[in-house]
């Protein structure tokens, strides 16, 4: 009976809060809220929309008035370029003759399809940079990852420069901090879509790499590579972990041990240096995690509670240190439950920074990542996003790093997907760089003769890079579907192609071997170069492309003088690497050595290596070099993860260009896209850009790519 | 929307009553004038701009607190997240006449979403809310009366019994003189009394037909105390707008008795102006704390 009067009485009130007029007086505020909110948006919406109608024709009229005008016609109203790093034209082209590849296959035939010729070297920043450019690495000063201080021969980013913020009042813990660290692009040149910008044509550029900090043009951008974590490294994980220290002794990223008090495991998170102390140690954040089970644990961090399940990462999970009194740096990580028993292991991705409220600008205008943000939830902001020293350090497991991947691409897709409805005229961009990392990470599954191979090897994996080609390929199909259009240009193409990496070669050593540098003995194995004899070293290897001179006029203690003399010892050293035979196989490591002063032109080819080493398939500089080290030999087996490569000679590994339209040339090089879209825009291509533009049929062959194998991922609304 | 008064809600919310539902109401009732006895008493010696404020926060307070553990949080963050999404799209892609107004129908389709996910704290709430503002109607929307201040009684009487207007006398009380009346309207059933009060206090004035007798509370005074401005008949509407006095049942003869109380005149504590004060208090109160407490609304 009491049960029918109070739903009576529910019903009753129901019908009292759906009255308009009285509503408001009888649900009390925090409903109020709710209504008032959504009474303001309706508002918002309803206001924007009358503005926005009314004044559209007198912006466009503006606009028409106002705006450089193309000389020419553009060709089509939208362009549309799907990056794909690294996507290898030998396997895609194998793929397709066996009939893998429906929806490129697809492409190929509605419009076009060639290998497209990399940069020198092959490498992302590079190419990417040339890609955007139009230019040769000459003119655009990114020649590797690193680049060696001219002080101290230490590495440095080669692409950007990160000053911390020091600009403070106040005393003791109350401290305000104001503005924003001093970030710096070192790319020069300007990118193709800052032309098309000054004639008024939208961009919207998502993830290209060597775009960080962002510049400013007319349209939308999200940062990729070289957008640093929130402790400002390149992506540093933590593993937290109650095992011996001799069970871990190397890593790429922290290690720190903790201790199991009965299910309760505490510890900090490491956050970025205290701005007032950076000597003193980094930012520390409390948590704590109550294991209930093999399986399950519960994590505490910020006041929130979060369930671990093993095996399992966690969505992104908001983690805020506090600096000072009232200021808190916020950042954005994933966690990951991988064992309770018999030792406790949590790794955590790097904290990257929270696209929601960024610590620095990492995109532009600041506000997009923040709308990406708003849209579709938290997501990977870090340059490289995949945890690849997860992995390479044994810390991941094969498949926790797959799926990191794979949720990756999930959120790069849904903000490509959102730009192709966005932006229905102009350009837009949108790089999936997933595919690079899980070449260089699973060739070893594909290559069976691959030293780092296992004998085992899991089902799920032995395809992984064939599976990483098909799921793009659906991915390239779901993009056609959402380019239909006679008035869409189509391109879908990679930075360069992909290789095997069985072999390293030293190439400090190969100097040391012949004379050309000097190093303690005993200091051999110390990074960044520091155990060699500067009064004595002519030339040394440091990064991934190449060969320095070490110049009396570049370096702190360089020996060489300018001029000839430089010319001819980079002459000589590239003579004598040409054709270097590795004694272990007999075969040619290395195809080409090139001298920076005959490969590039242009007023940054100084900052080049003066030697740009081309190897040959499956060779690869050694991690010794890398780093500036000076091993004991110069060939050695590639026994990492990091199994794949494209570090050699741009012949070797020549990217892919899939267009929806005929290509009218039969060797497209990456420098020469920009400039090919500047003209499908109308718009005259700079004469300092080293690319020319192809020509590009208006006509397609209607093909119906194939059905998506995958399903839809969530819409958003 | 809000100049509404009070009393003109009655209007709005009068209509279906259903048997069993008087009950319930008076059990609530009954709890909620125990509850304001103990926690509304203060008003009668704090000014009234203060005790309306206090009130206004701490049921803003409350009311968030509630909101926050009724309702659908994720969902109501999710949502609050696209219509903002959907708002700086049209300040990122402002180009396309198409892809604006396909935004604004998102936003418009988000409010609708956030008002449908309100729906459940807002029944949640609709009770206490309602119990709440009916006490605090009875300290704030009319002042008591001064004594030598006349005010009209009106008693309504049940349209059947069409002999009970002609029998109705006022029984004489110490503290309330009668100035004129009766006044009879039996094609309303209607009875009129003009009544002077001689004392401060709390008084009784009773009717009477034949043996039955009826009351109603008359409040005369300068400062705070509870006016109730109606004895209710025994409708659901009318009990939740009136809690103070018992409601008469269906069988008696009186169906009602008021009494016309003076306005007061406030901005913040006076008639109709304390309810648009209060819910604005409540709100800012709500807002200042929603941090906090970390509530999506």
């Amino acid at each position: 009976m009491m049960v029918t009067q109070i739903r009576i009485f529910l019903a009753a009130m129901l019908l009292v809060a759906m009255l308009p007029n009285s509503a408001l007086a009888y649900i009390g505020p925090g409903a109020g809220f709710a209504l008032a909110g959504s009474f303001l948006a309706v508002f918002g919406a309803i206001f924007s929309a009358i503005l926005m109608i009314l004044s559209w024709p007198v912006r466009r009229s503006l606009r028409f008035v106002l705006r450089r005008k193309p000389p020419e016609q553009p060709r089509f109203k939208r362009v549309v370029v799907l990056g794909l790093d690294g996507l290898d034209h030998g396997l895609t082209e194998q793929l397709l003759a066996e009939g893998k590849l429906p929806n490129l296959a697809a492409l190929r035939d509605q419009g076009d399809f060639k290998s497209l010729a990399s940069t020198l070297p092959p490498i992302s920043p590079v190419a990417w940079s040339s890609f955007q450019t139009g230019v040769n690495p000459g003119k655009h000063n990114i020649f590797d990852f690193l680049t060696p201080d001219e002080r101290t021969y230490a590495p440095k980013l080669s692409s950007v420069e990160i000053r911390s913020l020091k600009k403070s009042f106040g005393f003791g813990p109350f401290r305000l901090r104001y503005g924003k660290p001093d970030v710096r692009m070192l790319r020069k040149s300007k990118p193709f879509w800052s032309y098309l910008g000054d004639y008024g044509i939208f961009n919207c550029i998502i993830r290209v790499p060597i775009t960080f900090p962002p510049e400013k043009f007319r349209g939308v951008q999200l940062s990729a590579m070289c957008v640093p974590d929130l402790r400002g490294t390149q992506g540093t994980f933590s593993h937290y972990t109650t095992a011996k220290p001799n069970d871990v002794e190397r890593t790429g990223g922290e290690v720190v041990r903790v201790q199991r008090k009965g299910n309760a495991v505490t510890s900090d998170l490491l956050g970025p240096p205290h701005p007032d102390d950076p000597a003193g140690g980094s930012l520390k954040l409390p948590f704590s995690v109550t294991i209930k089970g093999t399986n399950e644990a519960l994590l505490k961090v910020n006041g929130e509670t979060h369930v671990l399940k093993l095996g399992k990462y966690t969505d992104w999970i908001t983690v805020r240190f506090k600096v000072g009194f009232v200021a808190t740096a916020q950042g954005v990580c994933r966690f990951l439950l991988l064992s309770t028993e018999p030792e406790f292991c949590l790794y955590v991705t790097p904290i990257n920074i929270d696209p929601e409220k960024p610590a620095m600008a990492i995109g532009y205008p600041k506000v997009y990542p923040i709308y990406l943000s708003k849209r579709q939830g938290s997501y990977a902001t870090l340059g490289l996003a995949e945890d690849t020293w997860g992995l390479s350090e044994q810390v991941l497991e094969d498949e926790h790093f797959l799926q990191q991947c794979i949720d990756i691409d999930h959120e790069r897709e849904t903000m490509f997907f959102d730009s192709l409805e966005k932006v229905p005229e102009g350009l837009c961009v949108c790089v999936f760089d997933g595919t690079d990392r899980m070449q260089h990470m699973f060739w070893r599954y594909h290559d069976k003769e691959h030293p780092a191979r296992p004998e085992q090897v899991s089902p799920a994996l032995e395809n992984a890079i064939e599976d990483l080609y098909i799921r793009m390929d659906d991915l390239v199909g779901r993009t056609m579907e959402r380019c239909d259009s006679e008035e869409t240009l189509l391109m879908v193409l990679s930075d360069h192609g992909f290789n095997t990496f069985r072999r390293c070669v030293d190439l400090n050593r190969w100097l040391e071997e012949n004379g050309y540098l000097v190093v303690d003995v005993d200091r051999r194995n110390e990074q960044y170069l520091a155990g060699i004899d500067w009064s004595k070293t002519r030339a040394f290897a440091l990064g991934l492309t190449g060969i320095f001179i070490n110049l009396k006029d570049k370096f702190e203690q360089g020996i060489v003088e300018s001029g000839e003399a430089v010319e001819a010892l980079a002459a000589e050293i590239a003579e004598r690497l040409r054709g270097l035979i590795d004694p272990e196989n007999g075969q040619t490591a290395i195809k080409r050595a090139y001298q920076a002063s005959r490969a590039y032109r242009g007023p940054y080819k100084g900052n080049a290596p003066d030697v740009i080493v081309g190897y040959e398939s499956g060779y690869r500089v050694s991690w010794e070099t890398a780093v500036g080290k000076t091993g004991q030999q110069v060939f050695s087996d590639n026994h990492k993860a990091w199994s794949g490569d494209h570090c050699v000679d741009p012949s070797v590994v020549p990217g892919v260009l899939f267009c929806n339209r005929k290509i009218e040339t039969d060797h497209p090089r990456l420098l020469q896209i920009g400039p090919t879209i500047l003209k499908m825009f109308g718009v005259p291509v700079p004469e300092h850009m080293d690319g020319q533009p192809f020509e590009i049929s208006s006509e397609r062959t209607p093909v119906t790519p194939a059905k998506s194998k995958r399903e839809e991922l969530e819409p958003v609304a | 929307m809000l100049t509404t008064s009070w009393w003109k809600i009655n209007s709005a919310v009068s209509g279906t009553s259903s048997k069993d539902m008087p009950q319930v109401i008076a059990w609530l009732n009954d709890l909620a004038n125990r509850f304001a006895s103990i926690f509304l008493s203060p008003i009668a010696w704090l000014p009234g701009w203060l005790s309306a404020t206090i009130v206004g926060v701490v049921t803003g307070v409350l009311m968030l607190i509630v909101f926050k553990y009724t309702s659908h949080q994720s969902a109501i963050k999710q949502t609050h997240d696209q219509i903002k999404a959907n708002l700086i799209a049209l300040t990122l892609f402002k180009d396309d006449v198409r892809v604006g107004l396909r935004v604004q129908g998102r936003i418009l389709a988000g409010a609708g979403r956030l008002l449908l996910l309100s729906l459940v704290p807002m029944l949640v709430m609709t009770i206490p809310m309602v119990l709440i503002l009916g006490q605090l109607a009875l300290w704030y929307q009319a002042r008591p009366l001064r004594v030598g201040e006349e005010a009209v009684m009106t008693v309504q009487f049940v349209s059947t019994d069409e002999k009970a207007v002609n029998l109705v006398k006022l029984n004489p009380t110490d503290g309330v003189a009668l100035s004129i009346g009766p006044v009879r309207v039996p094609t309303k059933h209607m009875v009129y009394w003009s009544i002077e009060p001689k004392q401060s206090g709390l008084h009784e004035v009773s009717v009477a037909i034949d043996d039955q007798t009826f009351t109603k509370q008359l409040a005369v005074g300068d400062g705070f105390m509870p006016v109730s401005l109606k004895r209710p008949p025994r409708q659901w509407t009318e009990m939740l707008l009136h809690p103070r006095e018992p409601a008469f049942s269906p069988e008696s003869s009186v169906q009602s008795i008021e009494i016309g109380f003076p306005d007061r005149d406030s901005w913040t504590a006076g008639t109709d102006a304390w309810l648009i004060y209060w819910f604005v208090i409540s709100m800012v109160a709500a807002f200042a704390i929603k941090p906090l407490i970390g509530v999506n609304v």
